[in-house]
């Protein structure tokens, strides 16, 4: 049995409002039958997240880990019959639980703002140099003062607004 | 002659910088010339701003189209994920004249301003459809003289194919009418349309799994095809399907997993009498067996 005295029958809205329209899901599952991660274990199933979230299971989806191991192909988001951009939905709860518990913010946005690259791009000398290239690319490591103007853009959202101690420099 | 703006990414110019000085070589001599996009970023990944913020994911992806529009080019994407963010980004942003506005006032803090003129092209829709299998063919001074291979496609530039598709997303064939160009014997496998399994969280939040996934692509190549080589279009495709053929080895016995892996560019520079140790230098499994019949 599902207990839905707890359910937050709203939650729908405020996780999908940016998405395509899960109240279409019938919950045929072809979006998992095309889904790399829902070889894992725990298995990623987007049609059972879509499920909690129509239901408004909130406690039970902020535990939820498995949208994190989605490799953002996108099949279920061709496949899907109904027009519910399951991949769009499997990104908007990732964005939802980071705003209810910012343990989920990925290290990698934390680094993206920092040196503006999820990849030590500015310390990649030797190799390029190696294949015959500029030691460091024309992307913003190339201009210190561009990065400063990109970090001050980002200073203005909301993500780093309200957790800044994760965005120091 | 046409011009595009080379968006690099992370992963190409910090891991893989072979197949950055690949796509240089090649394209100018394929009649395609590049300029670079200074002070680009990365695109961004769809595992740090669009999983955490969207406003502020959709000012990135703006942040990188301003660039290109300010040059009057179209961004020129080899990583599958940066051409899908790309791509995906600006068609959020042309929809939605709100949140368009909203970026723009971030944008402006920075100088900078979308207007929506840049659209992102994948490596393969701008070889296959501006250059062509035909172009190349009369290009290139060594051929893969009937080599056996198998392709990856990268499944950000098939779905979703409203907003990234210029293949066929159910029988896509412009990377392997790319890879006969250079007169190789291109072979199909049941798991070929199956993403490659490297993006996202998979192989860090799921690694077991992720590696036991990828031994059934390998395991179905090796059982359905003699391919010697395998080629794909994507930075994510070759680190994966390279590493993992490495793990595998690690934990079995020997090297049983050892298909070289090669971006299409660095391939099609070899057939172009460039140098490997420039343009396909690195690499986990060795690729002397087929270097060394070129
Ligand atoms: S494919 Fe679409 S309709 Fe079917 S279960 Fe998944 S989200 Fe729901
Ligand atoms: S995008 Fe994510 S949820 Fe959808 S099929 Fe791919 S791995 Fe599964």
């Amino acid at each position: 049995m599902i207990d839905l005295s707890k359910a937050n029958k709203h939650l729908w809205r405020e996780i999908t409002d940016e998405s395509g329209d899960i109240r279409n899901c019938f919950n045929c599952g072809t979006c998992v039958s095309g889904c790399p991660a829902a070889e894992a274990e725990p298995p990623l199933l987007i049609r059972r997240l879509a499920r909690m979230v129509l239901l408004g299971l909130e406690e039970e989806l902020l535990e939820e880990g498995t949208p994190w191991i989605c490799v953002t192909c996108a099949a279920c988001e061709e496949m899907c019959p109904m027009g519910v951009h399951p991949f769009e939905v499997c990104l908007a709860i990732r964005r939802w639980q980071s705003k209810k518990d910012e343990t989920y913010i990925p290290t990698a946005v934390t680094q993206l703002f920092q040196e503006g690259h999820t990849q030590p791009v500015g310390k990649a000398q030797g190799l390029r140099r190696s294949v015959g290239l500029e030691e460091v690319p024309p992307t913003i490591v190339k201009f210190p003062d561009l990065l400063d103007k990109f970090q001050t853009m980002l200073r203005e959202t909301e993500l780093v607004r309200e957790n800044d101690y994760l965005f120091r420099v | 002659m046409k011009k595009y703006g080379l968006f690099l990414g992370c992963n190409m110019p910090a891991l893989r910088p072979d197949v950055e000085r690949a796509i240089r070589l090649t394209l100018p001599g394929l009649g395609v010339e590049l300029v670079d996009l200074e002070g680009s970023v990365c695109c961004p990944a769809f595992g740090t701003f669009p999983s955490s913020d969207e406003i502020a994911s959709l000012t990135i992806n703006a942040w990188n189209l301003s660039i290109a529009e300010a040059k009057g080019v179209d961004p020129i994407v080899e990583c599958g994920s940066c051409y899908s963010s790309l791509r995906s980004g600006q068609t959020k942003l042309l929809e939605d004249e709100g949140k368009r506005k909203r970026v723009n006032k971030l944008l402006e803090i920075a100088g900078k301003k979308f207007e929506g003129t840049a659209k992102a092209h994948h490596m393969i829709d701008v070889l296959y459809n501006e250059v062509g299998p035909r172009k190349i063919c009369s290009a290139i001074t060594k051929t893969l003289g009937g080599i056996n291979a198998v392709v990856q496609y990268p499944c950000h530039t098939l779905f979703p194919s409203e907003i990234v598709g210029f293949d066929n997303p159910g029988r896509p064939h412009m990377l392997m009418e790319l890879v006969e160009a250079l007169g190789a014997n291109v072979q199909t496998f049941s798991r070929e349309l199956q993403c490659c399994g490297g993006a996202g969280g998979f192989t860090h939040g799921a690694h077991v799994d992720a590696v036991k996934y990828a031994k059934k692509r390998f395991d179905a190549i090796k059982q359905e095809t003699s391919a010697e080589l395998i080629v794909v279009s994507c930075i994510t495709c070759l680190m994966h399907l390279d590493e993992m053929q490495k793990e595998l080895n690690k934990q079995g016995s020997g090297d049983e997993y050892s298909i070289p892996v090669f971006d299409y560019n660095q391939i099609l520079a070899i057939c172009m009498g460039f140098e490997p140790k420039e343009v396909a230098s690195i690499s986990f499994i060795p690729r002397n067996s087929i270097l060394e019949r070129l």
